[in-house]
Parts: structure tokens; sequence; C-alpha cells
């Protein structure tokens, strides 16, 4: 009973806001009808939804009509369609620009080809003058930004399968008392293959992620280790080491910090 | 994309959501009538529940169609056109509210009388639309509150009435992870809400 209240009191504010069905309703209300703290919890989500009812918005969104007549609102879609259309776009270059670009890169690459070949020369004083096309700080400065996007978007992914974990994953339809997490398995395994890939470069550049980053590796070798239909148990051990590591949270926090 | 489907699949039935996409695909404007005539109403509830306000909502039902003819290429050709739809109004209305909240640093409630007129009650008591008022404005600050996935997914669930899989997929989520957002929004709004019922 103490098993099943653990992995399945989260799922009481769901079963409240009517957004279970099927077999997960039925044994979520099973669970409640005989648990006296999910009963309360359920009975005062319902209770508090109720009154959220209220309020006079839902009524709007239920009636749903759109205050203008549909000619008026596709004549303005129409004048909008046009304003885009005229103004000139970074994302649709005209095909003379097109041309004027290849030319221009072709220019570049003639301008370039020389400086490269010559590296292996005796340098010239007077081109050397000149400096570099990039500079090194701006190409270093391109790929710490390019090193915390990439970790940031990793951190998005785990999010993923942690958030799925933490919240009970679905039923094993192949065994009773297992938990389906053959997706998430998988994709941690994924997961933890890219995480080597972060770090070839530019560890400095998220070297304030690492910790969370750690505590996120760790929770996804277990996850990647669990069979397909896993034991309750197992579930339930991992479920309470990412809330007692506030994981979910600090991957949130990280995320941010990460993309400024 | 929604040539290729169009080539792939054959013939569709004329004045269907693939029709109209590949129709607004090629630069036909005249699909989008048909379009805005089926999916506005759904836009408009989307956009409503979002940003509670009926004419930011009217805006972002403009915008959404504005973006469907000029993304109409990059549709991924699903028979049914409302998810995807979905999905724009959402993020238009995601955006659009961030800028409004920077704007306002705090939620600032709609004028006296603003509510009356553009989602009253049916029952005439003043009392009543001031309690009604009153409960909007709180109900609003405390989604306000919430991060900005648990607001999408609760305001999808709450106001629209979407099952958890369609918001997953207007959301571009796992349904895992729109069930733990749920959950998550529901206990912050009764711990912000906890006075509510006095």
């Amino acid at each position: 009973m103490m098993l099943a209240h653990l992995l399945l009191r989260r799922r009481v504010a769901l079963l409240a806001a009517d957004a279970l069905v099927g077999p997960e309703r039925s044994r979520v209300e099973s669970h409640v009808g005989g648990c006296r703290r999910c009963q309360a919890d359920y009975e005062g989500t319902r209770s508090f939804l109720g009154l959220l009812g209220e309020d006079p918005l839902r009524e709007a969104v239920r009636q749903g009509e759109v205050p203008v007549p549909l000619p008026v609102l596709l004549a303005r879609v129409d004048l909008s369609i046009d304003q885009a259309l005229a103004r000139p776009t970074a994302h649709a270059p005209r095909p003379w620009g097109l041309g004027i670009a290849a030319v221009a890169t072709a220019l570049a690459i003639a301008a370039l080809v020389p400086h490269v070949l010559d590296r292996t020369k005796k340098r010239d004083p007077e081109r050397d003058a000149l400096g570099p096309l990039v500079s090194a700080d701006a190409l270093d400065r391109l790929e710490r930004t390019v090193a915390r996007e990439q970790t940031a978007r990793y951190l998005n992914e785990a999010q993923d399968v942690l958030a799925t974990v933490a919240s009970s994953p679905r039923d094993c339809e192949r065994a009773e008392q297992r938990v389906d997490v053959e997706a998430e398995s998988r994709r941690s395994r994924v997961l933890l293959a890219r995480r080597a890939l972060l770090f070839d470069d530019h560890e400095g550049a998220v070297a304030g992620a690492q910790p969370v980053l750690d505590d996120v590796e760790q929770i996804l070798r277990e996850v990647a280790k669990m069979e397909a239909c896993a034991r309750f148990g197992d579930v339930l051990r991992l479920q309470e080491e990412i809330e007692r590591r506030q994981l979910l949270m600090k991957v949130r926090l990280m995320q941010r910090e990460l993309l400024g | 994309m929604a040539d290729a489907v169009l080539a792939a699949e054959g013939p569709e039935e004329p004045g269907s959501d693939l029709s109209l996409m590949a129709r607004l695909s090629t630069g036909d404007r005249e699909a989008l009538g048909p379009l805005m005539e089926r999916h506005q109403r759904r836009v408009y509830r989307i956009a409503l529940a979002y940003l509670r306000n009926p004419d930011d909502a009217l805006d972002a039902v403009q915008e959404t169609f504005v973006k469907a003819f000029l993304s109409a290429s990059r549709w991924d050709g699903s028979s049914d056109a409302g998810p995807w739809l979905s999905r724009i109004a959402v993020n238009h209305a995601i955006d659009r509210y961030r800028r409004t909240k920077r704007r306002r640093a705090t939620y600032t409630p709609m004028e006296e009388g603003e509510h009356n007129q553009h989602y009253a009650t049916e029952d005439p008591s003043p009392e009543r639309r001031a309690i009604s008022q009153n409960l909007g404005d709180r109900i609003g600050i405390a989604l306000g509150a919430l991060p900005e996935k648990q607001r999408a997914v609760f305001v999808l669930r709450h106001y629209d009435e979407m099952s958890l899989e369609e918001i997953a997929t207007t959301l571009g989520l796992r349904l895992g992870t729109v069930k733990s957002s749920l959950h998550r929004a529901v206990q912050g709004l009764r711990e912000r809400l906890s006075g509510l019922a006095s």
C-alpha cells in the first residue's frame, strides 16, 4: 500500500482534474478509495478546481466566439501578409542577392587562399599588418556560445527523461506490477553518449554546469541500466533520488543560466 | 512539405485541410478563408485562455493565420491542420505574454467594468460581478507566477479542455512531461490561492 501510495500520489491531482483515462484512471481511483490521505488530497483538489471553474474567463473560452466577423478578420490577415511580404527579410534573399553573395564569397576565398598557402613561408610584415580576417577572440566567443547552447539542449532532453521517470511512467503491458521505461532507458543511453561529446572543447564555457551535469548523468546511468519493464521499487527509488536532489529544478535553472 | 505530401498521396478531397494547406503553400490566398472558418474559433479559445484578454487574443488569431500562410510549406502534412495551428497559436501567445510581462513588472488588473464588457456572467448582480472580477484577477496573478510550461499545460487543460495527449502534441512535449507539469501547476496554484474559498 505504501509503495502504491508513493507511486500514485502524484496522479491524484490529475484524477481530480479529470485528466486520466482507461486503466490508469481505474488504478488511481482504486487507490484513492483505499487511501485516506489521497482521498483527502483528491477532495481538496477537486474542490479547488471547482472554484477555479468559476473564473469568468472559462465561460468566455468555452463560447469562444471570435469578436469580429470572418470577412473582417480575413481582410486584416490579408493586409498583414501583404506587409510581411513587402518587408525584406534576412531569411529570404532575393535571387540577385544570392548572386552577389556568391561573388563576394568567391572573392573572400580568393583573398584567403594565398594567405593560407603562404603561412608556411616567411611572413610578410606588410601583409601581417592587415591582421586576421576573423579575430581569435570572436571565434572563441562563438565557440563558447555554441558550447553553452549545446549543453542547454542536452539538459532539456535529459529533463524530459527525468520528468517522465519522476511522474510515474506507464504500466508495462507485458508484465504486472512493472513499469514501462523502455523509451526512457533508450533515450538515456543516447544522451549519455552525447554527453561525452559536449566536453571535447571549451569545458570552461560550461564549467558552472558541471555539478548539475554530473547529477543528471548519475540518474541517466541508472535509467539506462533498467529493463524495459522495470520494477516499481526501482522506479520509486529513482523518483525519490530525483526529488532529493531537486534535480528537475536545478536543470531548469541551469538551462536559463546557460542561455542567458 | 505540403507539396510532397500532395504528390505522394494523390488527389485529396477538395476543402480538406490537406488540400487547403497544399494550396496555401503555393501562395493561394483563397484557401485562407475556408481554413480560418474551420479553425479560427479553436485558435481564439487557445489564445484567450492564455492571454486572458480578448483584444490580445484577436491579435494572436490574426498572427497565427499570417504565420500559417507564410509557413505553409513547412507544415508536416498530417490530415488535420488543427494541432499545427494550435501550436502556432500557443507559441505566439507565450511570446506575447512574455513581452507583456516584461513591460509590466507586476500584473495589472483590468479596468473597472472591462470584465463586464468582455466576459460578464449572465447574473446581473453587481456583487456577483465584483466577486467574479476579483476571482479572475487573483487567478490571473497566480497563473502568471507559474513557470511557462506549467502555465501552458494548465491553461490548455483547464480552459481549453484538451486531453493530455492533445496537449503533448500541441506543445511538442512528452506525455510524462505534461502529466508532471499539470501536477505541479495544480499544486502551485493551490498554494498561491489557498485563501480562495474564504
